[in-house]
């Protein structure tokens, strides 16, 4: 798929024509059934361009909020396949910190684990430790994925980070988002066994390594 | 310029702001709004009176003497063209006889609304992503339940052999050295280990069934082999139970693309439970009917009949009814169950019809035209 593609989706995408969004969602994933390439390319980078857009009030709200629906809508569209695709036997939690509302990163991350054999958990927006330790209890994860979008509530997730290691001391924590990208990456990995991965593509290729 | 700011900011809010600006008469009908406020009232709203607009369900509001309130904020429910009503702060203010009422949105709950939908939206799509997982989890667990249940019975299926082989050779072999009691005991066996033998197959039928490895062998057979081979066995079971079973299904030589023992299994099966659900001294029939369509086998029985809202779980797996059999036979109910997989493999149907106190019909409908397709390979 060409840039010419991917403008039209953003273009639809900002106008709230999710059929339009569907369309090039589908023929996007027909083209390259690769999900990291679809998360990254497609999802990932339109929702990091609609930020931007409504960060310079060149777009409400609300048309953020929409293109966020969409988006969210779209990827339900993968899961008839993605859940259907052969287990390697291993599986990942994965959560936002408490107060982040903003889900749809940790939800990539959790479809990643399970589009190369993993099962991923997705715990949803705003997790609160007590849910968080309940799911890794229950399900005995290999891994604990934790995503975080916005910068204010990095110290919320690393103070999460800390919560699952004090009560599983060899769980690997794996962190990122977008938050990130206005620093603490340091501070993550002073954590002990905690792993900043900086993308979908760098997660995808630790999956892989982990798979055996 | 101040009359030119206060025109323009009269203008605003006719014309943009999104307010709804009513101006009333002395009377309280509405005489003019603005164009927020065409856009949310009802079609029509000019020359109404104010009371029609707004939502009273105690009908004790008093519009004179709110409107006559000046300076304060009054939260009013209005009704509008989209017919969902909606939330306004309305203030009043006076004109040349009349009142304007200014209307401003209820920005808390716009947004208490704005969050809930957010949220309930989040909501819906992870419901709907651990819904796929489930399924596909619930998926998994059925494959290895499946495989559990096939290996277990095959596994179980050669000792059994074994047991029911000796005990024969000592029911057989053993004379009149046997005294009554101990023969007594090793025909027990034989009955039981029989019926071991059947939910063993019935285990291995339902693990191929759903492992999605039943394969029919479609040979074309007539009625009268299809019937002809399993009526000594249903005569049988009927006799011991002294059960009449009468059979319309002996004279016809149409023949029909089917796999004849899947296809006996399910008549036998059907028999079988109609004789067990009966008493002695009442009939059971076993008749077969061809339409314009399909070849229609019907089992029909006196017995205690099934109730409506037993009939559907009849065909599930371990679904039984609550009704119990006349001699307390057992079963796991898998029969019926694995009966209604084999029929629509066929691409047929398998149904009952019944009423409770006069007796139960089961119906096993084969399509000629879809059993010949798939005969010559058009269609699986």
């Amino acid at each position: 798929m060409n840039e010419k593609s991917y403008r039209r989706y953003l273009n639809a995408l900002i106008a709230g024509d999710q059929r339009q969004c569907q369309e090039i969602f589908e023929a996007w994933f027909a083209a390259n059934p690769d999900l990291c390439h679809l998360y990254d390319g497609l999802v990932q980078r339109s929702l990091y361009e609609v930020g931007v857009l409504w960060e310079r009030n060149q777009i409400s709200v609300a048309t953020e909020h929409l293109a966020t629906a969409i988006s969210e809508g779209l990827m339900n569209l993968i899961y008839p396949r993605l859940f259907k695709l052969p287990r390697v036997g291993k599986s990942a939690v994965v959560a936002c910190s408490a107060n982040e509302y903003h889900q749809i990163g940790g939800k990539m991350v959790a479809d990643i684990f399970e589009a190369n054999g993993w099962r991923g958990y997705f715990l949803g927006a705003s997790t609160s430790p007590q849910e968080l330790l309940g799911l890794i209890q229950g399900k005995c994860p290999d891994v604990v994925a934790l995503s975080v979008a916005v910068h204010a509530n990095l110290d919320a997730v690393l103070s999460l980070a800390e919560t699952v290691r004090g009560a599983f001391a060899d769980l690997p924590i794996l962190v990122g988002g977008q938050a990130f990208l206005l620093g603490g990456r340091e501070r993550a990995e002073q954590i002990a066994g905690v792993h900043y991965l900086a993308s979908l593509a760098e997660l995808e290729a630790w999956v892989i390594r982990h798979a055996g | 310029m101040q009359a030119d700011a206060a025109e323009a900011a009269l203008a605003y809010v006719m014309e943009t702001a999104p307010v709804l600006a009513l101006t009333l008469d002395a009377q309280l009908h509405v005489v003019a709004v603005n164009e927020m406020a065409r856009s949310v009232l009802p079609e029509g709203t000019e020359g109404s009176l104010l009371a029609e607009l707004v939502v009273d369900f105690s009908n004790s509001m008093d519009f004179t003497w709110l409107t006559a309130q000046r300076g304060s904020s009054h939260r009013l429910t209005i009704k509008t063209a989209s017919g969902l009503p909606e939330t306004y702060h309305f203030r009043f203010f006076p004109l040349a006889g009349g009142t304007l009422a200014l209307g401003g949105m209820d920005f808390q709950e716009q947004a208490l609304m704005h969050s809930e939908v957010l949220g309930l939206n989040r909501e819906l799509n992870n419901l709907a992503r651990s819904l796929h997982q489930a399924n596909a989890e619930l998926l998994e667990l059925n494959q290895l339940k499946n495989q559990f249940l096939g290996m277990a019975a095959h596994d179980l299926r050669n000792p059994l052999g074994i047991i029911m082989i000796y005990d024969g050779f000592v029911l057989d072999g053993a004379g009149d050295t046997l005294s009554a009691e101990h023969r007594c005991y090793l025909e027990k066996i034989q009955t039981a280990a029989r019926r071991m033998q059947q939910i063993i197959d019935d285990f291995l039928d339902v693990s191929m069934i759903e492992s999605g490895n039943l394969r029919l062998e479609l040979v074309p057979a007539s009625v009268v082999e299809i019937v002809g081979d399993i009526l000594p066995i249903c005569q049988l079971a009927a006799e011991k139970k002294k059960v009449a079973l009468l059979v319309d299904a002996t004279n016809d030589r149409r023949r029909l693309p089917v796999d004849a023992p899947k296809l006996q299994q399910v008549l036998l099966n059907l028999v079988r439970n109609a004789v067990e659900y009966s008493l002695a001294g009442q009939r059971v029939w076993l008749s077969s009917q061809w339409d314009d369509r399909s070849l229609v086998f019907a089992v029909r029985d006196e017995g205690p009949g099934i109730a409506q809202e037993e009939q559907g779980r009849l065909f599930a797996a371990f679904g039984r009814a609550n009704t119990r059999k006349t001699a307390k036979e057992r079963s796991v109910g898998l029969g019926l169950a694995i009966a209604q997989k084999i029929v629509k493999a066929h691409g047929g149907r398998l149904w009952v019809e019944s009423t409770p106190g006069a007796g139960a019909a089961f119906f096993a409908a084969l399509p000629s035209k879809k059993l010949d397709e798939m005969l010559e390979g058009k269609c699986q």
